[in-house]
This record gives C-alpha cells, sequence and structure tokens, in this order.
C-alpha cells in the first residue's frame, strides 16, 4: 500500500487548515454559501436532504485496517455511528455538522485519508479492480498507475473547474471489476506488442441522462505516456466542453458531438506537443510507486485443506458462502473472501461503526491488514488463507457480512436515493428492501446465478441502473414514486447499456414485476449454465414485455 | 479598477481598456489594452505606440493568435466570467509554457481569494479581485498550500522529480 | 389559495428547519407541525424573515413548501418534502451502543 511521505502529509495539513480557514469565513458570514460551496464541494462536503453528507476518499478502493478503525471513529464521533459505501468504491456520512468537519478532516488525515476532489467539477477519485494484486486474470496491478493519476490529479491548478466532474477508472485483468467502460477515462492494461504492458484509453463513457459506453481512442499506449495523454485529454476537455448546459456538459457528449475520430486527432495533436514534457513517466518514477504494491510475502500452502473440505461437505451454508462469496487467489492456499454488505437488516452498502472495527480486526487476523471496497458496495479480504475460511465465516455470520449472495440476485446496488438525497425523484432503499425479501430464498438466488439489480432513484443514476441485468430507475409521475425497469446492461467487459421494457410500475408492482421478469428467464434459458444476461440477449425483449404487460 | 494585486502586492492597476477603435479619431494616451479582435485588426496602428501594449481574451479565443506579437505585448488580460468557469486556466499554462509570454498575464472576472493558488500556479500574476474580497486576505492565498503534486508554470516535473532526483 | 411554510438548512447543523413566526418573533423548529403557515402578504413576511436568517448566516436556502392542514397540524403536500420532515423512511443502521442525537427542537433565530 502506498505510505505518505512528509510532503503528501504537509500537503493535507495544509488543505485541512485552508478548509478550516473557509469555513470560519463562512460561518462569521464572510464567505456567502455561493462563494462557500465551490470549496465545500471540493472538500467533499455536500447539503443533502436531511443534513450535510460528507464523501470521504477511498483511493482505488484500498483501506488500511488502521484507516477503517478511524472511519468507525468518525461515525461514532461526528455523526450516526454508520457509513455507507458508494458505488465510486469511497464512503458518505449522512449526518456531519459543518462546524465539525475540519476536525473530521484532521482525524482523517493523521491516516492519510481526505475528502479532497470528491465532488465538484474536478478530478474525482480514481477507481479500480477490488481484486487488484490477487486475482487470477490479472496482465498488471492497476493500483500503481491509480496512485499516479491520484498524484497527478490533486490540486491540478488547470484542471480544479472543469465544465463538468471527471471519473477515471483503471483495470490490469481480462475481467472488468470496475465499470471502466462507463467512465469518463477508462484504462485497461493489456499485453502490448513489444512483450510490456501498455494501455488500451476509453473516453467519453459514462450513465446519468445520456449513458454511453466509452470509445477506445487509443488502443494502445505506452506506459511511459499515461500522464501526458491524460493531460492532453484533460486539456482538450477544459476548452471545448461545453458550459452552457449543465446536461450537455461532460466529455461524453464532447466525443459525441465532436465525433470520434476527430476528438482523436485534437488529443493526439495536443499530445504530440507535451509528451515529452515533465509528466513524461520514467521506468524508476513506476517502480518506485510499484514499490509499494509489492506481493506481500505469501507462505508455501497446499491448495487443499481437511477442515475446509470436511465442512463443504458436512455444512450447507458454510458451502453455500464458500461458493458464493469467496473466488480462488493467484497463490495456492489463499482465497479471496467477499463481505456482503447487502444482508436484509441494512440498506446496501451501509456498515455500522461496530461492524467497522470488527471487520478492522478480521483484516488484521485473517488479511494482512488490508481491505477493498468495490462500485457494487461490497468489501473484500483479498488474501485469506485457505485454512482460515472456516474460523472467518464464523466471524462473518456474526457480524451478518456472510450472506451468500455476492453478484447474484439479492447483490443489489442502491444509490441512498429520496430517503436521503436531494437530487432524487423517488425511494430506492425500500425497493431493494422489497426484493431481498421477497426471494430470501437461497436455492431460488442460487439458480438464478451471475444476475446484476442496480437500482437509481433519479435520473442522475448514481445507482448504475443502466448497466444492470435489471436495472430500475425511479421517478416521480405526478406526485406518485413510479419505477422504471430496463433489462440486458452489463458494468463488465461485455459493457452494455439496458433498454427500457416498457411503462413504469407502481411501487406495490415492481416486486411482482421482477418476479415475473425471472420467470420469464427461468422458463426459457437453455439450460441452468445460461445466463440471465445471455438468455436476454438470445431471447430480446419480447417474451418479457408479453409477460409484464399481456 | 477595483482590488487589484500584482506580483503578490497590492498594487495600483496603471491600465486602460479600451475598444471601439474603429469609431475613434485619435487613441487614448497611455497604456492600454484591447479585445482580441481589434488587435488582429488594428495591430500596425497600435505597434506604432511608445506605451505598453495589452490584449484582452475572451475565454473562447486561442491565445496561438497572439504568438507573432508576444514580444511586443505587455500585458494579456484573461477572462473568468464565472468562478466555474475554468477555460483561462489553460489560456494562461499555454501561454507561459508553450509559448514563452514575459510579460503580465492578468486575471479579471470572477476573481476570488480561493482560486488564486491555482491561477498564480498556471501563470496568472496579476489579479482584478471581484467586488468585495479582500485584499489582504487574499495575498494570503499564494502560501497558503507549499506542496504541489504535478507540473505547471512554477514546476517543470511532478513532484516524484523534483530535487535533480 | 394554498398555503405554505418556510423551510431551510441550518447553516451549522445542516439540519432540517421550518420557521415559526409568532407576535413578530422568529424561531426556526424542526417540526413542520409547528412551523406557520400562511399566503399572500403573510408569506410574503415569512419569505422576509426567512431571507433575514439566510443574510445573517443561521440558515441556507430557504423556500417555500405547499403544506396540508391534519389533526396535529401541518403536513408537507409532496413526498419529497414528507420525508425531508420526518426522516429517512428507512431505519437507520444501529450498533448497540449508538446514542441517539437529540432532535434540534426549537431555536431562536
Amino acid at each position: 500500500m502506498y505510505q505518505y511521505s512528509e510532503q503528501d502529509h504537509q500537503l493535507l495539513l495544509e488543505r485541512v487548515e485552508q478548509f478550516r480557514g473557509q469555513v470560519q469565513r463562512r460561518l462569521k458570514g464572510q464567505l456567502s454559501e455561493d462563494e462557500f460551496k465551490q470549496q465545500r464541494l471540493r472538500n467533499g462536503l455536500y447539503l443533502q436532504l436531511h443534513a450535510y453528507m460528507l464523501r470521504v476518499a477511498i483511493p482505488y478502493g484500498l483501506l488500511s485496517a488502521e484507516q477503517m478503525r478511524t472511519l468507525a471513529h468518525i461515525a461514532r464521533k461526528y455523526d450516526k455511528g454508520y457509513g455507507h459505501f458508494s458505488t465510486r468504491q469511497n464512503i458518505q456520512y449522512n449526518w456531519p455538522k459543518l462546524e465539525d468537519v475540519p476536525d473530521i478532516l484532521d482525524d482523517l488525515a493523521a491516516v492519510e485519508m481526505h475528502a479532497i476532489q470528491t465532488s465538484g467539477n474536478c478530478i474525482r477519485n480514481t477507481t479500480s479492480d477490488p481484486l487488484a494484486g490477487v486475482a487470477r486474470d490479472e496482465h498488471e496491478d492497476p493500483r500503481p498507475y491509480c496512485e499516479l493519476i491520484r498524484q497527478w490529479s490533486t490540486f491540478h491548478p488547470e484542471f480544479n473547474f472543469l465544465p463538468r466532474k471527471f471519473k477515471i477508472a483503471v483495470t490490469g485483468a481480462i475481467g472488468d471489476r470496475a465499470a471502466v467502460a462507463v467512465h469518463d477515462i477508462g484504462l485497461k492494461l493489456v499485453e502490448g506488442p513489444d512483450g510490456n504492458n501498455g494501455f488500451e484509453v476509453y473516453v467519453g463513457g459514462g450513465l446519468g441522462r445520456t449513458p454511453m459506453i466509452g470509445k477506445l481512442i487509443r488502443e494502445y499506449l505506452p506506459k511511459e505516456d499515461m500522464l501526458t495523454y491524460l493531460e492532453a485529454i484533460l486539456r482538450v476537455y477544459n476548452q471545448l466542453g461545453r458550459r452552457d448546459n449543465l446536461y450537455k456538459a461532460r466529455i461524453k457528449i464532447l466525443v459525441h458531438e465532436t465525433g470520434e475520430e476527430k476528438f482523436r486527432e485534437l488529443v493526439e495533436a495536443e499530445w504530440q506537443k507535451i509528451k515529452s514534457t515533465g509528466l513524461h513517466l520514467r521506468e524508476q518514477d513506476i517502480q518506485r510507486i510499484k514499490d509499494f504494491f509489492n506481493d506481500p510475502d505469501y507462505e508455501n500452502l497446499a491448495d487443499t485443506d481437511t477442515e475446509f473440505e470436511n465442512m463443504l461437505l458436512s455444512d450447507p451454508e458454510f458451502a453455500r458462502w464458500a461458493d458464493k462469496n469467496t473466488e480462488l487467489h493467484k497463490q495456492s492456499g489463499y482465497r479471496i473472501v467477499y463481505l456482503s454488505l447487502k444482508s436484509a437488516n441494512q440498506p446496501p452498502g451501509d456498515v455500522t461503526a461496530d461492524q467497522m472495527d470488527a471487520i478492522a480486526d478480521l483484516a488484521d487476523k485473517y488479511s494482512l491488514g488490508h481491505i477493498r471496497t468495490t462500485h457494487r458496495q461490497n468489501l473484500v479480504l483479498s488474501d485469506v488463507k485457505l485454512k482460515d475460511l472456516v474460523a472467518l465465516w464464523g466471524e462473518l455470520k456474526a457480524l451478518d457480512l456472510a450472506t451468500p449472495n455476492y453478484n447474484h440476485l439479492t447483490d443489489i446496488i442502491s444509490c441512498p436515493g429520496l430517503d436521503y438525497c436531494a437530487l432524487a425523484t423517488a425511494r430506492s432503499i425500500p425497493i431493494s428492501q422489497a426484493i431481498t425479501e421477497r426471494f430470501d430464498s437461497y436455492d431460488f438466488v442460487n439458480d438464478l446465478g451471475d444476475l446484476s439489480i442496480n437500482i437509481s432513484g433519479c435520473i442522475n443514476a448514481c445507482g448504475h441502473h443502466h448497466v444492470a441485468n435489471i436495472g430500475i430507475l425511479g421517478v416521480n409521475k405526478k406526485g406518485e414514486e413510479v419505477y422504471q425497469l430496463t433489462l440486458g446492461g452489463s458494468a463488465r467487459e461485455d459493457a452494455s447499456i439496458g433498454k427500457i421494457i416498457g411503462p413504469a410500475f407502481d411501487a406495490d408492482q415492481i416486486v411482482d414485476a421482477i418476479g415475473d421478469v425471472l420467470s420469464v428467464y427461468l422458463e426459457n434459458r437453455e439450460d441452468p449454465e445460461e445466463t440471465f444476461l445471455t438468455a436476454y440477449h438470445r431471447l430480446g425483449q419480447a417474451p418479457f414485455k408479453e409477460k409484464l404487460y399481456g | 479598477m477595483g482590488n487589484y494585486i500584482k506580483d503578490r502586492m497590492p498594487d495600483t492597476d496603471g491600465w486602460m481598456p479600451f475598444s471601439g477603435l474603429e469609431d475613434s479619431d485619435a487613441l487614448p494616451a497611455g497604456d492600454i489594452y484591447v479585445p482580441l479582435e481589434e488587435w488582429l485588426q488594428n495591430r500596425e496602428a497600435l505597434l506604432t505606440r511608445n506605451n505598453r501594449l495589452g490584449v484582452l481574451l475572451k475565454n473562447t479565443d486561442d491565445p496561438a493568435q497572439l504568438v507573432p506579437d508576444l514580444e511586443r505585448l505587455d500585458l494579456v488580460v484573461l477572462e473568468f466570467p464565472k468562478m466555474a468557469d475554468g477555460r483561462a486556466f489553460t489560456q494562461a499554462r499555454l501561454l507561459r509554457e508553450r509559448y514563452g509570454f514575459k510579460g503580465d498575464i492578468r486575471a479579471t472576472g470572477d476573481v476570488l481569494h480561493d482560486q488564486l493558488f491555482y491561477m498564480q500556479r498556471c501563470g496568472i500574476n496579476a489579479f482584478e479581485l471581484r467586488e468585495g474580497e479582500n485584499v489582504e486576505a487574499s495575498l494570503k492565498a499564494f502560501d497558503e498550500m507549499t506542496v504541489t503534486y504535478q507540473p505547471a508554470t512554477d514546476e517543470e516535473f511532478p513532484i516524484w522529480r523534483r530535487d535533480g532526483k | 389559495m394554498a398555503l405554505q411554510v418556510y423551510t431551510a438548512s441550518l447553516l451549522k447543523e445542516g439540519l432540517v428547519a421550518y420557521l415559526c413566526l409568532e407576535e413578530g418573533a422568529a424561531s426556526w423548529t424542526s417540526d413542520i407541525r409547528e412551523a406557520t403557515a400562511g399566503d399572500g402578504d403573510a408569506l410574503t413576511t415569512l419569505k422576509i424573515t426567512a431571507e433575514k436568517a439566510e443574510q445573517n448566516n443561521l440558515v441556507i436556502a430557504p423556500y417555500a413548501v405547499d403544506v396540508l392542514e391534519t389533526d396535529s397540524g401541518w403536513k408537507a403536500s409532496t413526498k419529497r418534502e414528507q420525508i425531508r420532515a420526518e426522516g429517512p423512511t428507512v431505519s437507520l443502521p444501529r450498533d448497540a451502543s449508538t446514542v441517539s442525537i437529540t432532535a434540534a427542537g426549537r431555536q431562536a433565530a
């Protein structure tokens, strides 16, 4: 994990002091709300439906146990005892007081954390694969590149007042577990012609009102050119992105309106002028950061364990959890463990302070002291020994973090929705709870196989409904909350935008509608191995429409 | 005009904005700056003046158009029509880093204390603060952050390549 | 002739508050049922009072909310404003040890 240098610390402390000054000026009335708003957004502080909301950055989704304990402390001391993990691997607190925020930022700074640029029209948190460094399908660990991007983008003087927010994701594996295709810039490490790795560069992906899949504007970018190329893209965007209409200001609109080819030319022309300047990455610049992400000293372990195997046979509950919530690891004798934050008992992605402390302890005890967050609002313990799985499972069960549903029906993404969010048009959390309650049979969920449901409480699509197999969008129709259904989306390497299936459903009909969709799948799939998404693409909308609308 | 800072000190603004060259018979005396369009149309006449010369760019203008004249210009004025509109940050950097402009670059418009540090890093050295901004407090903005990560007009290299590394 | 109340967010706490105006004395409450509703000139007075509280840096972004009368007092007419008045419709995650935070109560303007 990256360790802060003295200068990194200094930067954070100065930023906190600066914000403390801004808060004081605001409270004294020396700054108007309009003026202060730009500053508070750039420190991650929103004003939401009920209170302020603070979004703390978790760079590329990686946390140390110590950092997790601080997150627990903040929840306890300054908030209502819980936090919410977001679809960009960050954490959100829903009830901080403005006058406490500088102190919260101080507490975060002490453990190398911050809320810098988690809001506002600037470059946001760079997200990544939660299985970085341990996945078996990985070409190369993307996290060192994320760290370089983090430093390049933090307080970038030229790009802090962009036309709109800017989101970058980086992966380094065959599978895409970071929704790279729907980011403003997506970088995928691939094997290059010269035996080295380089990047595929995608630009102009995004969700919201106008969902689009990113365009491949550079098939192969050598690593050394990563930052100069990003700088070129951002400069073109800063100059030419629309400023007249908030809803047309993302880079995806610029790429769309300019044309992919012309946009590529503009970027390449700018890049030619800067490719040899200071941001060009030398071998040693990359290696220096890579050295923070070396493999831990794995033990030499067999990939079998008697206790584990016995439990699989004797305890069906354990077997279900092992099947759904654990993953093979690149290292023999180790497993990746998913912590499901999708029990029926809490909103998706919500974690209490006690749970956070317990997770920190589990990370120390079983997983080399690290935790990862995922864009599907779950957590990962990445380096668990096979022989510890039984014990870990026992502890996770006691914490309600062992619901065996990873990447299955009830592993639902839900934005906070109208219960929390000032932008929302409908509630989303109650819908996710209703779905979880209705389909509580493990056998049913298991039989459905790999399946994603995402719920957004408004057209801004923070719940990523466009890229779910089954997407739900809550809208307001004449004062009532109604729900539109989209089918066939995917956020993975087979990325696609879901299509609306027909007229919206009332709140008391939507769960039945989901049931109908699922039964069409079950009735028409070729065999149990054919996933929902594959079946949908094969069948088309017709049988679903027929069942839903008769 | 208003609160004016130059080179990190309070200063009085000795320049006069001027436009409407077509309609006037005689140009005013003193240091004037004109909009880009008028500069391009009246360069010859303006270049014969003995005073300092400046050009005002809209934030949609391409600063490359000034390249042939940068040696002769003493001032380029950039606009921040709203605080949120950051196009002039790019214009300033290009003027300094790509085109090597050595004169003054001034920010006008919605110029607040809180952006001064970024503006300075991008090569802007003169600031017409927005009405109501406090000059004393604003001067502190330049020193609020001592650590920077990325290159700009004040640093050729990112933090990991400085100090002769 | 819909009646409206004025609402805003408290600057320091960020919490939701509603304006009460009784005999010229203004205060902010977290309970919409106790807010002062009005229309026409009375509403204008509320607006001016709310904006003054904003200028005095007590509240942020005041605006008017349509209300309906009920037995126990005012109720917001839209879902959004109902949720804003009553809090999230889902239970907040709680640890056994969590101390509940007291409501804002009445605060002098």
